[in-house]
């Protein structure tokens, strides 16, 4: 039978394998002869794993017995998990053990994970199927995926423009039906700018609700994992899957982290039908920067949610034009401590000096690309003594300032709409030369990891182009620990039952 | 000005001693064609963060993100299994038994 992969989601895909329509390993086989067909194009996928139909093999052997299990109970029984032979595309910055894991550096091009990501050990707990590693921006850092060591990842929608990034790979491999769901990690808009770019949803939890060990550090107070896929209730069952404490990662949250007054709004609003409320940053969006395509469709999207019974207001953001400032001190700041690991001693790339400090020298300019080099200098100018306090520590102070109007607008609202990118997916190239106008392409995304805020990318509409359509994202911000507002208004909004 | 544009600079920020002294400190090696195009890469990247002076910042930060606190794992020693280990040491560029292979670093 030939499956429908442009309207699969994940609960579909459960039940037809409950139901016995397909086997994963028909559905595996299914995603692969896409991505054979598309990858040459697309370059999504950096490697395909030889080993997934095996994978998926052992999915159905899961399913099967749990079916027999089931037939042998007169109860309910116990039931295969919901992304059991489920196949899925991982960011090649996350360890899955034995596989190479590059983050698309050269510096990385040889080197085997040695164990599993947590995000990786729960989704293999649930069996799901891994098709393969995504490209992505050199160690995430770049917005166009343009930066990967292995060539552009290109955008399904018009080959000759990017596909976002830095998880363009993640956002990629979905929208041109190359798996049912991918992760991809975000420090500054790098799930949410290639999902909006893509027309997919990708959602950025709070920070600290999914737990980054055995992923690739980039920057450590701003770094998280999340789900990129078709629709929003694929990535509330994927969210709901990975997040969680970890012990081995000291920075996550329980449910009782944050307090519990946005879970006891949903809940009042569930029992009284009552709508959320959705401000908008109206002063933010005035600049001239903003693709007029991209704020009509915003317009629009506010005036769904209106029909829809939301209240729309606006609200006053009074620190936020500094958001992106604040992004471009402390980002390169933490990069420059996070990359220091990497000296071609212990794992990696290794390339002979004279001595062993020409060593590190040498490989690390053998294995770097001009974008990581460029932010890890600058991280050590503004980490350097005599310039610390102008801009870490002045940052610092405003990324507080920043997060202080956040919480004071949410006392207001449910939730913070802007659009995703202030533009649509650019043309390969157009931005190489500028590295301001490309850091541009993070003004709306940043926000909400400077903030820890959880934040969505849901597609709400396209731009007419000579050579077709282009998608265009609409970002959801919530409240610490809220990503259900988010989940209810993303499914509201796209018609998701 | 908005927030979306940035300006232009005529003021070169950081010189070429400075630029060589922090590839220094980074372990990085610079070609002369990188550092002149890194150094106007980085007067346009710091004429733009530099608006952050023109904050009022009166705030003391204690570097919080939301309601989020490290929390230190225990001053113990983690046992890990010989495979584990024999993976962790296959994966050094040079090794001699169970040990990662430098070069010589301190004269007799």
């Amino acid at each position: 039978m030939k499956i429908d992969l442009k309207t699969l989601t994940i609960q579909k895909a459960h039940e037809a394998l409950q139901k016995g329509d397909f086997t994963s390993v028909q559905l595996t086989q299914a995603y692969l002869d896409e991505i054979k067909a598309k990858n040459k194009d697309v370059n999504a996928y950096l490697e395909v794993f030889a080993d997934a139909i095996e994978q998926a093999n052992e999915a159905d052997k899961r399913i099967t017995e749990s079916k027999k299990v089931k037939s042998s109970n007169t109860d309910k029984g116990t039931d295969f998990p919901l992304l059991c032979g489920i196949p899925s595309g991982i960011k090649d910055n996350i360890l899955i053990q034995g596989r190479i894991a590059s983050a698309a550096s050269k510096l990385l091009e040889n080197y085997h994970a040695t164990y599993d990501a947590t995000v990786i050990a729960k989704l293999k707990a649930e069996s799901a199927v891994f098709l393969g590693r995504l490209n992505m921006d050199e160690f995430a850092m770049g917005g166009s995926t343009e930066n990967s060591a292995y060539g552009v990842t290109k955008n399904p929608y018009d080959l000759s423009r990017v596909a976002g990034g830095s998880s363009g790979g993640s956002a990629a491999a979905v929208a041109m039906q190359g798996a049912l769901f991918t992760l991809g990690s975000d420090t500054g808009g790098s799930i949410r700018q290639p999902a909006s770019f893509c027309g997919v949803v990708g959602l950025k939890p709070t920070y600290g609700a999914v737990s980054r060990y055995g992923v690739m550090a980039m920057g450590s107070s701003l770094d998280q994992i999340g789900p990129i896929a078709n629709t929003v209730t694929d990535c509330e069952i994927i969210f709901k899957a990975i997040k969680g404490k970890d012990i081995k990662d000291g920075t996550t949250i329980d449910e009782s982290t944050y307090d519990t007054n946005s879970r006891i709004h949903a809940n009042a609003m569930k029992n009284t039908n009552k709508k959320m409320v959705i401000g908008v940053p109206r002063d933010f969006l005035k600049g001239d920067g903003i693709d007029s395509a991209v704020l009509k469709s915003f317009n629009e999207a506010l005036e769904t949610f209106k029909a829809k019974g939301y209240e729309v207001c606006d609200i006053s953001l009074p620190n936020i034009s500094y958001s992106l400032m604040v992004y471009y001190v402390l980002m390169p700041a933490e990069v420059s401590s996070n990359m220091a690991r990497f000296d071609g001693v212990k794992y990696g790339l290794h390339k002979d000096g004279a001595t062993v400090i020409e060593d590190y020298f040498e490989s690390r300019k053998a294995g770097l690309g001009k974008e990581v080099i460029r932010r890890i200098l600058l991280g050590t100018y503004v980490l350097s003594s005599g310039y610390y306090d102008a801009y870490y520590n002045r940052a610092n102070a405003v990324r507080q300032m920043i997060t202080d109007d956040f919480l004071k607008a949410f006392e207001s609202v449910d939730i913070i709409a802007t659009p995703t990118a202030p533009s649509t997916a650019f043309k390969i190239g157009e931005k190489t030369n500028d590295p301001v106008a490309m850091y541009l392409e993070d003004i709306f995304t940043v926000t909400a990891n400077l903030t820890g805020l959880p934040a969505i990318s849901i597609p709400c509409g396209y731009k007419e182009e000579m050579k077709g359509k282009l998608p265009i994202g609409l970002q959801l911000t919530a409240r610490h620990g809220d990503e259900q507002a988010l989940f209810i208004a993303g499914k509201d909004f796209l018609g998701e039952v | 000005m908005n927030e979306y544009s940035h300006p232009v600079t005529l003021l070169c920020m950081i010189t070429l001693q400075e630029l060589d002294s922090l590839a220094t400190l980074a372990r990085i090696k610079l070609t002369d064609a990188d550092k002149s195009s890194l150094i106007k890469e980085f007067d346009s990247i710091l004429s733009y963060v530099d608006q952050l002076k023109k904050v009022d910042v009166s705030l003391d930060t204690d570097g919080r993100v939301g309601a989020v606190r490290n929390v230190t794992r225990s001053d113990e020693v983690v046992k890990i299994s010989a495979s584990d280990r024999e993976g962790l040491l296959n994966e050094a560029p040079d090794r001699e038994g169970d040990f990662i292979a430098v070069k010589k670093m301190i004269e007799q």
